[in-house]
């Protein structure tokens, strides 16, 4: 008898190392329900949210562009739908598409460019939106759709005139019957595509390191540092800034804190700062407003930024900030360019996820389960006006940038998903 | 019991010839096997299992089974057996019809998803020792039941089982169970269990050294320790935990249920058994206690009821509505913490208060809906309230109505103006006329279905006019051993279950209404056993558990008097009774021991003593044991066996003092006066004649008979004036017998 060691519980690790053996369907669905069980959250769900897409390019059949993005779109709203608490799942997803687009258009040009039937009338119409500015025009979303049937309508009656020329036009609507699709365009896009997806995911996973990258700007000798429930952004932009500079860091925690047996809060960050000789205070929830006072910045990682700057973030971060607004500390908050979202927070704000009450009250407590009513909200939505700094991995922004950031990042076409989500 | 091979992986579809690839199982050794028994073999669901298996049953709208295998899911299991026993085919079909669940489906997380059926089943005890004959169990499983709510992550448990395996082979089981909090007050779930499982735990290790099961209607309120546990450093003894009927065992494990053949419950029979035998079979049973995360059976209406509120205030996260884990569910949070399901209409002025409603319902204007669950397509009419009730799909409730805790059924429809009142159980397709209020008395379980499975005959005044449905009577006969009739719980706590704890209701109250009934006397309740009977029927969640054993010590005190009242009782008459011996000795050391064994107090001994010999006589008035005359009963109670009379005057009154002769006196009429079957008159010349016996015997002096005719006592009601009354006679006499003594007490007696 020699037993594996390892877990049987499935997580994404597990599951990225079976993607192999698996059909994608089963694939995806087990995300799916990894999603819905809790068992990828945060930062995660980026990852495996491109993960999964880059699997769908790869392994689905699709000979056109048009296929393509229907089933990023399908895949994706039905990984958004399952963890709608998670709004960066949608993020990656636009990105995707933006991204194929992108491609497409290059292929279609370079195409055009070869062969000399070019139709300035198609070429204009699908990279018109591109080139106008949603920036903080909140009513494109709806706008949007209208304009791309519109667009597929007069594209076809294009096509009657000139048939065979149009074939390897990606940008076109479903509707035209072409089946001679290009194999070498579709294999080529296919791998620029993956190519892309795989840039996305270096995106996501150094993003940290380079927020990280600003930390001796943002932290000065002798600074007090409150960073609100550290992340591991914020670990990692903590310990940046301690191999530079001398600073103390006041790490708060609310009261839900668990940990390993034993250990205070965040007992291995304290550890590596202490190493690098930056003085800790551990603050539990009650000690956070003492402190205020003393703190020089405020330092907490988000888990979504809106368009309008507004914030998703941990429980218990709010109230940090308000209270840095109070005493005029500055609040910098840590997000990488993919965790911002092309929407305003208006309905995404109800989604807030209710977690479990064990958090706070045991389970056990007979009578207090019976008494109560606890509401654990694990996120919580923080307004844009108490947030001073958004450090991207692009650098630190304010609130008057965000808007050009996300018209760079997200397609106009790809801003109305979150309606798309229910045709799944 | 030769098992019937049954329907291989969902009727044969599944693709997989199983049994080739059975050999080839036994060595995967990293893969993670659970078996979901899927029959209890317990009716405590009838009527509605009469139709569908509990496990079919919705909570929160999901089917019980959805958590079980979503548990089994997350914990990674890949092999899934599913033992089937009565409605196999509801089951198989509704696993086979699962986008999820169905094996063939590419999605199905599991590798394999296979049925057994062993149709001559009776017992888990029977499944255990098929799955034992399969052979394809190849290394460490879970067991679980099908009704398994649960959200805890098993690894470290697995990793932990694994250990203790490796490091000794005999280490073969580990049993989840999840503490209720100790000496922190009632815990709703901990009520809800009927019965306390108690186990002996030693606390470094976490090994069960021994395994009881206590309930309120049990003869002895104690058990004995094993002398064996005091070799052991340290021991605890834990009531408080909920068996969450998930166990991680070794292959062991089934061998050991094929050993013997008699077990028949995974915990009562079996690890009791095993436990005991623990010399010979030198197995180690350990326990996981955790304290995180969520994990309870539905093994009760009460614990249907418990989990229910639980899915609601989100303890069981993620396996909560709005995660809508089920494929075609769209719940969504909306205010007040409800969960709507897309389609819903609440109509103006209707109020929906931490609820969950499916899709497709209608909560009509003025409608208050709070803490129930509405399934799908239901239609609540105006201004109607529910309240704390399990509404299944396709119900319909006309205007003005009200239900409260109940549990209506699919497709159940109750006319307007109706009123369904807590604890009803209402079965499928059961229609209530319009005005009709369901009687409040006990449980109320309405159904198309008698308990044979035949349709019943309407009973229109119950249903009203136009309903459809009548009372379901459930069988209680314990010898009944008919299919599915097969519990192996105690008959008493079964049928308390069935008529007093209101099905779901099974309130301290309740409880000590059974506990003072105890066995089959309800001629014995003193005026102080009817002081712990509810007050109010309705307070029903405030009420703490009074069997719990965490009560306050008044409440203790009571319940353990009256048990030993009722065991008393039965003790004496029974040696009254017995015809072959006429011995005494053996009931008096057996009350003594009883009296021991529950530290009851002079009164209550006085107390039972004089019910005892009450009963016994007034039963030798009644015609079939002969139709004595009140002397004659009053003789032959009292002297018909050696050293009953030495005893009644040793034990019963306690000494020569004049006020404990009163005291004996005034118990004699109390019982006779809560005697039933036995008028007034008739008990009060019994009095007489038993009293007189009493004096010629020399058990009573003059002087305490008429202490007790002067106790105001013994006249507090005017059927207990009128059995004093018919004393008199015996009372003048006594006192023209010794006219200088009793001249002083003459004066106060009148």
């Amino acid at each position: 008898m020699a037993p594996s060691q390892a877990a049987y519980a499935p997580s994404l690790e597990k599951l990225l190392k079976s993607l192999k053996s698996k059909s994608l369907e089963a694939s995806i669905e087990d995300l799916i329900f990894l999603l819905k069980r809790r068992q990828v959250s945060g930062d995660e769900c980026a990852n495996a949210t491109a993960h999964m897409l880059l699997q769908v390019v790869a392994r689905s059949k699709w000979h056109d562009v048009d296929q393509l993005l229907s089933r990023i779109q399908s895949t994706g709203s039905r990984l958004a739908q399952a963890a709608p608490h998670e709004p960066v799942i949608g993020n990656i997803v636009r990105r995707v598409l933006g991204l194929i687009r992108d491609e497409a258009s290059e292929d279609r040009n370079a195409d055009e460019f070869m062969s000399e039937s070019v139709s300035d009338l198609q070429s204009l119409p699908p990279s018109a939106p591109s080139h106008t500015r949603p920036t903080g025009a909140t009513p494109v979303r709806p706008a949007l759709v209208p304009t791309a049937t519109s667009l597929a309508v007069s594209k076809s009656m294009f096509n009657l005139l000139s048939a065979a020329e149009t074939a390897d036009s990606p940008m076109t609507g479903a509707s035209t019957p072409i089946s001679q699709a290009q194999p070498t365009s579709a294999h080529a896009l296919r791998s620029e595509v993956i190519d892309g997806i795989e840039e996305i995911m270096d995106e996501i996973s150094q993003a940290d390191d380079q927020i990280a990258g600003f930390a001796d700007i943002q932290v000065h000798p002798g600074d007090f540092i409150l960073a609100m429930l550290p992340s591991p952004a914020v670990e990692r932009f903590l310990l940046k800034a301690a191999a530079k500079r001398r600073f103390t860091a006041l790490l708060a925690s609310n009261g839900s804190y668990i940990s390993a047996v034993g250990e205070a809060p965040y007992a291995a960050l304290r550890k590596k700062l202490n190493a690098a000789g930056v003085n800790t205070v551990n603050l539990a929830s009650n000690g956070l407003l003492a402190y205020m006072p003393r703190a020089n910045k405020v330092i907490f990682g988000a888990k979504a930024v809106y368009q309008s700057g507004g914030l998703l973030v941990d429980s218990a971060c709010c109230i940090a900030a308000r209270a840095a607004q109070e005493y005029s500390k500055p609040v910098i908050v840590l997000s990488g360019v993919y965790k911002f979202c092309p929407f305003d927070p208006s309905e995404e704000v109800s989604k807030v996820d209710l977690g479990n009450p064990m958090t706070y009250v045991s389970y056990g407590d007979g009578p207090a389960v019976d008494a109560l009513e606890v509401e654990n909200a694990v996120a919580e939505y923080l307004p844009p006006e108490l947030v001073d700094v958004y450090l991207t991995n692009l650098g630190p922004q304010t609130r008057d940038h965000l808007g050009s950031i996300i018209s760079d990042h997200y397609k106009p076409e790809d801003m109305g998903l979150s309606l798309l989500i229910n045709e799944a | 019991m030769s098992a019937k091979q049954g329907g291989k992986g969902a009727a044969g579809g599944g693709g997989k010839a199983k049994k080739p690839a059975k050999a080839a199982e036994e060595k995967r050794e990293d893969v993670l096997q659970a078996v979901i028994l899927a029959d209890s073999f317990q009716d405590r669901f009838r009527p509605f299992t009469l139709e569908k298996p509990r496990c079919l049953l919705p909570l929160a709208n999901i089917p019980i089974i959805e958590y079980t295998l979503e548990f089994l899911a997350s914990n990674g299991v890949q092999d899934v057996f599913i033992y089937c026993g009565a409605h196999s085919d509801d089951v198989e079909k509704f696993i086979k019809e699962s986008p999820r669940w169905n094996h063939d489906s590419p999605i199905c997380p599991f590798a394999s998803v296979d049925f057994i059926r062993v149709s001559d089943a009776t017992s888990i005890g029977d499944f255990m020792r098929d799955l034992d004959k399969r052979n394809v169990i190849s290394s460490d499983f879970i067991l679980v039941h099908s009704d398994v709510v649960a959200n805890i992550p098993l690894d470290d448990a697995l990793a932990k089982h694994r250990a203790r395996r490796e490091a000794n082979r005999d280490a073969c089981m580990t049993m989840v169970l999840r503490p209720t909090g100790q000496g922190q007050g009632p815990h709703r779930a901990a009520e809800a269990r009927g019965i306390t499982p108690v186990f002996v735990v030693e606390p470094s290790t976490g090994r069960c050294l021994q395994y009881e099961e206590m309930h309120p209607l049990q003869k002895e309120h104690y058990f004995k320790l094993d002398p064996s546990l005091f070799k052991h450093p340290e021991f605890e003894m834990r009531s408080d935990l909920i068996d969450t009927g998930i166990d991680i065992c070794t292959p062991d494990v089934l061998a050991l249920w094929s050993e013997s053949f008699d077990y028949e419950l995974p915990r009562k029979n079996f690890l009791h058994g095993v436990l005991k035998d623990w010399e010979l079979n030198g197995k180690l049973f350990y326990t996981e206690i955790l304290d995180k995360g969520y994990a309870a059976r539905a093994s009760n209406l009460r614990m249907y009821d418990c989990i229910s509120r639980d899915v609601l205030e989100r303890w069981t996260f993620p396996y909560v509505p709005d995660s809508n884990m089920v494929h075609d569910q769209s719940y969504r949070r909306v205010n007040e913490g409800s969960c709507v399901e897309d389609g819903v209409v609440i109509e103006r002025q209707g109020t929906v208060r931490k609820s969950v409603i499916g899709r497709d319902s209608i909560v009509g204007s003025g409608t208050t809906v709070s803490r129930s669950v509405i399934g799908r397509r239901c239609k609540i009419g105006k201004n109607v309230r529910i309240e704390d009730s399990y509404i299944w799909d396709d119900a319909v409730i006309g205007d003005n109505s009200t239900v409260a805790y109940s549990i209506l059924a699919a497709s159940v429809v109750v006319g307007q103006g109706s009123h369904i009142p807590n604890g009803s159980l209402i079965s499928y397709g059961v229609r209530i006329g319009d005005n009709v209020s369901l009687p409040k008395a006990q449980t109320q379980r309405i159904s198309l279905l008698t308990e044979h499975g035949d349709s019943a005959q309407t009973d229109g005044s119950v249903v009203g006019r136009g309903g459809k449905g009548a009372f379901y009577r459930q069988i209680i006969d314990d010898e009944d051993n008919s299919d599915e009739d097969d519990d192996r719980d105690p008959a008493v706590l079964q049928n308390s279950l069935v008529y007093s704890l209101e099905g779901l209701n099974l309130s301290s109250s309740s409880i000590s209404t059974f506990a003072s009934h105890d066995s089959f006397d309800s001629d014995d309740e003193g005026p102080d056993a009817a002081s712990y009977y509810p007050s109010d029927p309705d307070q029903r969640r405030s009420r703490l558990s009074s069997f719990a054993s965490d009560d306050s010590a008044a409440a203790a005190a009571a319940k353990t008097d009256d048990a030993f009242h009722g065991d008393a009782v039965h003790g004496i008459v029974d040696a009254l009774r017995a015809e072959d011996s006429d011995d005494f000795d053996g009931a008096k050391l057996e009350f003594m021991g009883l009296r021991l064994a529950n530290n009851a107090s002079d009164s209550s001994m006085r107390r039972a003593i004089a019910v005892a010999f009450v009963r016994r006589a007034s039963e030798l008035l009644s015609p079939e044991h002969g139709a004595l005359e009140p002397t004659k009963a009053a003789e032959n109670a009292f002297v018909s066996k050696n050293g009953a009379v030495k005893f009644i005057k040793e034990v019963g009154v306690g000494g020569d003092d004049v006020a404990q002769q009163a005291e004996f006196a005034l118990a004699l009429q109390k019982a006779l006066h809560n005697t039933k079957g036995l008028e007034a008159g008739r008990a009060g010349v019994l009095l007489a004649a038993m009293l007189q016996q009493l004096y010629s015997l020399d058990v009573l002096e003059e002087e305490g008979i008429l202490a007790w005719w002067g106790d105001k006592r013994a006249a507090e009601t005017e059927d207990m004036t009128g059995i004093k009354e018919k004393c008199r006679v015996l009372v003048e006499w006594l006192e023209n017998a010794d006219e200088e003594e009793s001249g002083e007490e003459d004066e106060d007696s009148d």
